[in-house]
């Protein structure tokens, strides 16, 4: 194979490896927005999932029972907030704001308090280099599944309908605070899977600050994939890529911060409109209460 | 009033209990480390005034976070107008040919411009092509820092220094000491004077009051002939403005310099300190003393009692949730 042929393939691999936590973020972040719930919270649940994995994998000596942990830690914080969304009807932005803060100081303390040391677990179990070809293969998994399901199925159809009218939908016997918890809630499962990867399968620990802003780039590629299964992979791994690619570029003279800076400007430029109609689920953000 | 009350026993039921529970669990007996905290806080008259610099520093953001809420608006990109203020702050102090009397308002004014730039920015976005302010600032936030990464790494970079920073300001640029022997600046009595100011625009300006009714019933409003999408594009530049000029202040203040290390998180903190103080001014500045207690014997707490200063970071977290049940937008259309 040429030098040529080598490097792509090898720019190729680190835009899958760049690529799956932002796609397990944003899928997540995608079912929720689809059913009314915001979720500013997806780097707060990188931090649960990444963090959670870690604990339970060195606790057990199991990276599987780990990852469990790491989906279940997420899936919990992630209910906070759908808690607090439906049944306390409380502002989701300020709330997943806060949880962010939250989960970052709770695992920074947490490293303490486990395992007596500041900023960085010890090597715990990992993945291994099995487990992280699992990973990426079951991100794009998920996101036919998760495609499939809500376009495909009943189950799908009421989670939309809470994301676009929640008031119409309970006229048409839907539990609207109901689906919306369980969307947020196996949403922060689907997210948390993004910060298992990073901990237990790119690496083998956690270390604080170690997600970087992923959950916000998710967000990002929630809006540029147009709330979208299908659009949020495409758009994770166009992120992916440019992360990738600083890499290879690192000698070129083209800013490295320019081509970090690229998820943010596409989603500034997809919601102002300028890369076709975009458009939310109607009911995003918005508190639902029965009157 | 009550609500202000009930609020900020919330406020103080979560950081006595909740650092209690963290304490506890570290093995360490709750009143030896808020003694501690509180000691290393208010303890002399340097620990007082470098809480008095936190608290300053958390009262400008909280300001421009107050502003934007009550107009329906959640501008979550304070730290990155910081650092687009401080940096702009850095830069100009150090360029402009300019006598001291005329040098450091010069440079206050346009640390605000660049960040009212930013929060305009995002008011611009929402107002003309209806994109969502809390999103917009958040992306926003990301590109100031690595834009001013940038900037001080590449066109400012300071020959022969090792870390990414301006050079040292000029004298000329500093902030007036307060107090001799302290790193309290005139910063302090600013952000006060600016509290007071930001009060009366609330309540006896028009401005004021189409900002409160855009918040508060946006349709009455648009109905009663405000222009929402003006208000929104104000609003976010003057709360981006004021939170560019904190950033000011900490670079032209306390560090003499800017690097992107300016700011711990001070404008997410700030939504808790503005939440706190009910988004009423007076309150506010109560809250941010509040915050700089914490802020500033997380140190202290850390040296003396072992309590690492994370347990800080976790309450200000659990703050804004335990207050996020208040409703700030009647219309919010989200992402």
């Amino acid at each position: 194979m040429s030098a040529l042929g080598a490097g792509l393939v090898a720019l190729l691999a680190l835009t899958l490896v760049k690529a799956t936590p932002l796609i397990y973020a944003a899928l997540g972040g995608v079912l929720s927005e689809r059913s009314g719930v915001v979720n500013i919270g997806l780097e707060g649940i990188l931090v649960a999932g990444a963090f959670g994995s870690v604990v339970a994998s060195a606790a057990t000596g199991n990276p599987l029972v780990g990852a469990f942990a790491g989906v279940v830690a997420g899936a919990l914080l992630a209910a906070v907030l759908a808690f607090a969304a439906t049944r306390l009807g409380v502002d989701q932005i300020v709330a997943g704001t806060g949880l962010n803060i939250v989960a970052l100081g709770g695992a920074a303390y947490g490293l303490v308090l486990i395992f007596g040391q500041p900023g960085a677990s010890p090597e715990v179990p990992s993945l291994g280099r099995a487990g992280e070809a699992v990973l990426i293969a079951l991100a794009f998994g998920l996101a036919a599944a998760l495609w499939f399901a809500l376009f495909r199925t009943p189950w799908g159809l009421r989670v939309r309908s809470c994301g676009e009218n929640p008031r119409a939908a309970e006229i048409a016997g839907i539990d609207a605070l109901q689906t919306r918890f369980w969307a947020v809630v196996i949403g922060g499962a689907i997210a948390a899977l993004g910060g298992v990867y990073l901990s237990l399968a790119e690496l083998d620990l956690y270390s604080d600050g170690m997600t970087a802003g992923r959950g916000y780039i998710a967000l990002a590629a929630v809006i540029f994939g147009r709330w979208n299964p299908w659009g949020a992979l495409g758009a994770a791994l166009f992120f992916g890529f440019f992360a990738a690619l600083q890499y290879s570029l690192q000698r070129s003279g083209i800013p490295s911060e320019l081509m970090q800076a690229l998820p943010y400007l596409a989603a500034l430029v997809a919601l102002a409109g300028f890369a076709g109609r975009v458009r939310a689920p109607a009911a995003n953000g918005v508190p639902f209460e029965r009157s | 009033m009550r609500r202000t009350l009930r609020d900020a026993l919330i406020a103080l039921a979560v950081v006595f209990g909740v650092g209690s529970i963290a304490m506890l669990l570290g093995h360490v007996s709750p009143v030896v480390g808020f003694a501690a905290l509180f000691d290393g806080a208010l303890g002399n008259q340097s620990e007082l005034a470098e809480t008095l610099l936190q608290t300053t520093a958390l009262l400008f953001p909280a300001l421009g976070v107050a502003l934007a809420f009550r107009a329906g608006l959640f501008n979550i990109g304070a730290e990155g107008q910081i650092v687009l203020g401080g940096m702009t702050a850095g830069v100009l102090g150090v360029a402009l040919p300019l006598p001291g009397p005329l040098l450091v308002p010069t440079v206050l004014i346009a640390a605000a411009a660049a960040g009212g730039a930013w929060g305009g920015l995002a008011g611009f976005l929402k107002a003309r092509f209806g994109a969502n302010e809390v999103i917009a600032t958040l992306m926003l936030n990301t590109i100031a820092v690595l834009f001013a990464t940038y900037l001080i790494g590449g066109p400012f970079k300071q020959p022969g220094a090792g870390a990414a920073e301006t050079p040292q300001l000029p004298p000329a640029a500093w902030l007036p000491v307060l107090v001799p022997g302290t790193r309290l600046s005139v910063s302090f009595p600013i952000a006060l004077a600016l509290g007071a100011a930001i009060w009366y625009v609330f309540r006896q300006t028009v401005f004021g009051y189409e900002l409160r009714a855009a918040g508060e019933a946006p349709e009455a409003a648009r109905r009663a002939g405000i222009d929402l999408g003006r208000t929104a594009f104000t609003t976010m530049a003057l709360s981006g403005a004021i939170a560019g000029l904190g950033g000011a202040t900490i670079v032209m203040g306390v560090l003499h310099r800017f690097n992107t290390g300016l700011s711990p998180g001070y404008g997410f903190i700030a939504i808790a300190v503005a939440l706190v103080g009910n988004l009423e001014p007076p309150f506010i500045i109560i809250a941010a003393f509040g915050f700089g207690i914490l802020q500033s014997g997380a140190i202290a707490m850390q040296a003396e009692a072992n309590v690492p200063r994370d347990v800080v970071t976790l309450i200000e977290g659990l703050v804004i949730v335990a207050l996020a049940g208040r409703r700030f937008a009647a219309e919010r259309r989200a992402a």
